[in-house]
């Protein structure tokens, strides 16, 4: 087991527990704009994650740098298209979630 | 009418990013042969970069850079492209599309001259397949409505 | 390191089927918008994962850098779509 394959474990490894996390919180949060932080930080963070893990399995040839420019171009996109959906729910008149308090 | 987004961000974000996407469809329309591929995925990607630029700074920019008008120009141009050369082909005593008569022209062994002649045709599809996506994007989004002062 | 490889690409098909959930059962149009982006950042990593196990990544990497460009440019349509059909009611 070389250096490059036990880092490259562990890369996948901290991807696939920021990707399971993200789609718990996509289950279970109670509000549409509480679910959209979960899946618009959690899953980026994760991509980055598994790309770099793939990238650095390769070694240094041509489709690990193509891997590389695949995780960049994900970083910029992604939380682009979270802040378009977002805003569009806010045009639109989408009530927050407030918490309510109980009755005793 | 599409107008113009007024949200800085993606305003931003959309120019740098569509010169990129279309450096992109080039490399898959040139490497068509070898990895997947062509004409037609080249020429959807080109498509898409295009639609990319129209919904995030509406009509009024776009026209200058691409306008309807140079959808219907630029698909007749790819349409040339691809008949030109098979006809091409027929001139030199061949069948149509039989790049291999071109060796004479082109003053190469015939294989190489298959090799070119299939990425002419190429990148003709490729062009008739971005203004046909543009146009098709267009009219269904305005409904048919002209644009005002045209 | 094969073994691994697939343990995690199975992983991450469940989950694809879990956030199929939220879009069938999401209240209104948003929730599944936001699901159906988050299923095609899953789909991008399964794809290279697939590419691995069949030795030849270097097919795989164009089809998924692809897929991440239709992704975020179908998301961006349909956010602009709703937003102006608020306004012009």
């Amino acid at each position: 087991m070389s250096v490059s394959s036990v880092l490259s474990i562990l890369f996948m490894i901290g991807g696939f527990f920021f990707f399971f996390t993200a789609t718990a919180g996509l289950l279970r949060f109670p509000d549409f704009y509480t679910r959209l932080h979960a899946t618009g930080k959690g899953d980026t963070l994760a991509v980055l994650l598994a790309l770099i893990g793939i990238s650095i399995h390769e070694g240094i040839t041509l489709n690990a740098l193509k891997i590389l420019l695949i995780a960049v171009f994900m970083f910029l996109a992604q939380p682009t298209a979270t802040h378009a959906i977002s805003k569009a729910g806010m045009r639109r008149g989408l009530e927050p979630w407030t918490k309510k308090e109980e009755e005793q | 009418m599409i107008h113009i987004s007024d949200d800085i961000i993606i305003r931003t974000l959309a120019r740098i990013l569509v010169p990129f996407i279309q450096l992109y469809a080039l490399y898959v329309i040139m490497h068509g042969h070898y990895s997947p591929g062509g004409g037609f995925q080249g020429g959807v990607i080109l498509g898409a970069s295009m639609v990319l630029l129209l919904i995030t700074h509406g009509y009024g920019e776009t026209k200058v850079r691409f306008s309807e008008r140079g959808a219907v120009i630029f698909s007749s141009i790819g349409l040339l492209i691809y008949s030109g050369i098979g006809t091409l082909c027929l001139v030199f005593f061949g069948n149509f599309l039989d790049y291999g008569k071109l060796s004479t022209l082109l003053q190469v062994v015939p294989a190489h001259a298959r090799s070119l002649g299939i990425l002419g045709v190429e990148l003709g599809v490729g062009f008739a397949v971005m203004a046909v996506m543009f146009s098709i994007f267009f009219d269904i989004s305005t409904s048919g409505e002209l644009p005002v002062d045209e | 390191m094969t073994t691994f490889f697939l343990g995690i690409g199975v992983g991450l098909c469940i989950l694809v089927f879990f956030v199929l959930y939220r879009v069938v059962f999401g209240p209104g149009i948003f929730n599944r918008v936001a699901a159906i982006s988050a299923i095609g950042t899953k789909t991008l990593v399964i794809l290279l994962i697939i590419g691995y196990l069949y030795d030849r990544i270097d097919m795989f990497v164009d089809i998924s850098m692809v897929y991440a460009l239709l992704n975020f440019i179908g998301t961006l349509a349909v956010a602009k779509y709703l937003e102006m059909e608020g306004e012009r009611k």
